[in-house]
């Protein structure tokens, strides 16, 4: 009996020393360097491999219908938003990658025609979720930010690229009329659903006007400067100190400060102010961010708020508190403000646990979808279009 | 031959539990399940994880079940699998040189 216990308790001592050996270890099977994520020229590897992927589902419209099918049973605004995050990426690719600038301005312009056709013949609604259809917008006629300021960042986005004439108008429309909907506005705060307005939006709407801009010699830097100021003002979160996620038309808050919001909005803030830009990331980095045995992640609320997971933020994964959503978008930012020791701790944990699937030369996640893989593009891409504004070289 | 004999082989036979035979056994045995679960196809109903179901065609439930297979063995093939195959090696290894033969 006494040898027995001896045995086993011999077993698991070599289980527990085994654990503490293994577990730190086991990230380094993941980790790669940083560059085979992105890269300052040309593309990573696994921006070719996404690339390739989504490139198929553009040729192949019956995968395409497939993939897309399977997240509208969801939530329809990610077949939008990954025709966006696609669109943008094709900029900043071709931009990277002018050799293939050619494949990739067709594919931005089939996205963009057919986006604009289905808004056209099934109306705004198509891409918004059910919901949107239950009450009335407050401004009338009724639009939605989400679809405006990110259909205008499409137009721009390929415009930068290369002036396409028939795009001209079709975003100084779309443009004029956000602008037009800001200043009747009295507290410069527009609805994507009815009197549910969201900072993502916003600041997605205000990177096309400011494109627009740059494209058309307009200036709209004074809007610009005055939502900014409103919202360090009325629309942050007085404990973490990061701008919270959804509000009501007259500026009450409706959700806090969120992971699934807050790393696209600081990326989209660094178009429009640095430094506020730079502030949000730190203090989303330090509140939202995490790494734990070398692999990193994301929550969906700083330990200051409480929140209910969401379509936004996915499923949360308990004891660790990671946000599927939020840990997604967290690429965007890190590889924004060039916090490498994050971004490759978040592509380990990409690959350790987002089950990739190669096939010839094409990567997707299985634990993603199409926007969340459009959206990896997009981190694993951005940096030359908002450079090109910056610097002012115009195409 | 043997393998009509009715006697199990060796390595079927059942281990002392948490000896090593009984550790390596088990990861082989997770090994295996895993193997068939991912030669099946099941990773590609993972997309649960994010809220997108895994096939129209299978519904949500019978989606979500794949996954969470799927999962539990990925997870215990890369987790537990090195660790049980480790913590064999040290016991045999401790088990040698206290010059005992492993059960």
């Amino acid at each position: 009996m006494k040898s027995r216990m001896k045995r086993t308790l011999a077993g698991l001592t070599a289980l527990v020393v085994a654990a503490l050996i293994w577990l730190p270890c086991l990230h380094l099977f993941f980790s790669k360097p940083v560059s085979n994520f992105r890269q300052a020229q040309g593309l990573s590897p696994k921006a070719r491999e996404l690339a390739a992927r989504h490139l198929q589902l553009w040729t192949d419209p019956v995968l395409r219908a497939a993939e897309l099918n399977k997240m509208r049973v969801s939530n329809a605004e990610w077949d939008f938003m990954g025709r966006s995050y696609l669109v943008w990426s094709l900029a900043n690719m071709s931009l990277r990658d002018p050799a293939s600038k050619p494949l990739y301005l067709r594919t931005m312009d089939q996205i963009i025609d057919e986006t604009l056709r289905l808004e056209k013949s099934e109306g705004m609604y198509f891409f918004l979720m059910p919901y949107a259809k239950d009450r009335r917008y407050l401004a009338q006629p009724a639009h939605s930010l989400f679809l405006d300021g990110e259909i205008a960042l499409m137009l721009a986005s390929r415009r930068m690229v290369e002036e396409k004439p028939e795009y001209k108008p079709l975003l100084t429309d779309r443009v004029n009329a956000i602008v037009g909907r800001f200043q009747k506005s009295p507290k410069m705060l527009l609805e994507s659903y009815p009197d549910e307005c969201w900072m993502f939006d916003h600041c997605v709407a205000l990177d096309a006007i400011k494109m627009a801009d740059f494209l058309d010699g307009n200036d709209h830097s004074a809007l610009i400067r005055n939502w900014i100021a409103m919202a360090k003002q009325k629309l942050v979160d007085p404990k973490s100190g990061i701008l919270i996620s959804s509000f009501e038309a007259d500026g009450t808050p409706m959700a806090g400060p969120e992971g699934s919001s807050i790393w696209m909005v600081a990326h989209s803030l660094q178009l429009l102010d640095e430094d506020f830009a730079r502030d949000q990331y730190q203090r989303a980095r330090k509140g939202l961010g995490a790494i734990t045995l070398g692999f990193g992640y994301a929550h969906e609320w700083p330990e200051t708020w409480k929140g209910e997971a969401n379509i936004d933020s996915g499923p949360i994964i308990p004891v660790f508190e990671i946000s599927a959503g939020s840990s997604g978008m967290a690429f965007i930012s890190a590889s924004t403000f060039g916090d490498d020791k994050y971004l490759a701790s978040l592509a380990a944990t990409l690959d350790f646990a987002g089950f990739p699937s190669r096939t010839g030369g094409r990567l997707k996640y299985c634990a993603s979808n199409q926007v969340g893989d459009a959206a990896l593009l997009y981190a694993a891409t951005l940096g030359p279009l908002w450079e090109k504004v910056k610097t002012g070289a115009r195409p | 031959m043997k393998i009509f004999s009715g006697k199990k082989p060796a390595v079927f036979q059942r281990a002392e539990f948490l000896s090593a035979k009984d550790m390596l056994q088990r990861a082989a045995a997770i090994s295996v399940i895993f193997l068939m679960v991912h030669l099946a196809g099941f990773r590609e109903y993972t997309g649960i994880l994010n809220g997108t179901i895994g096939s129209l065609a299978l519904g949500w439930n019978l989606s979500a079940f794949l996954a969470v297979i799927y999962i539990v063995f990925y997870l215990a093939f890369i987790v537990l699998v090195p660790v049980l195959v480790l913590a064999a090696i040290f016991l045999a290894v401790w088990q040698r040189f206290h010059g005992k033969s492993s059960p």
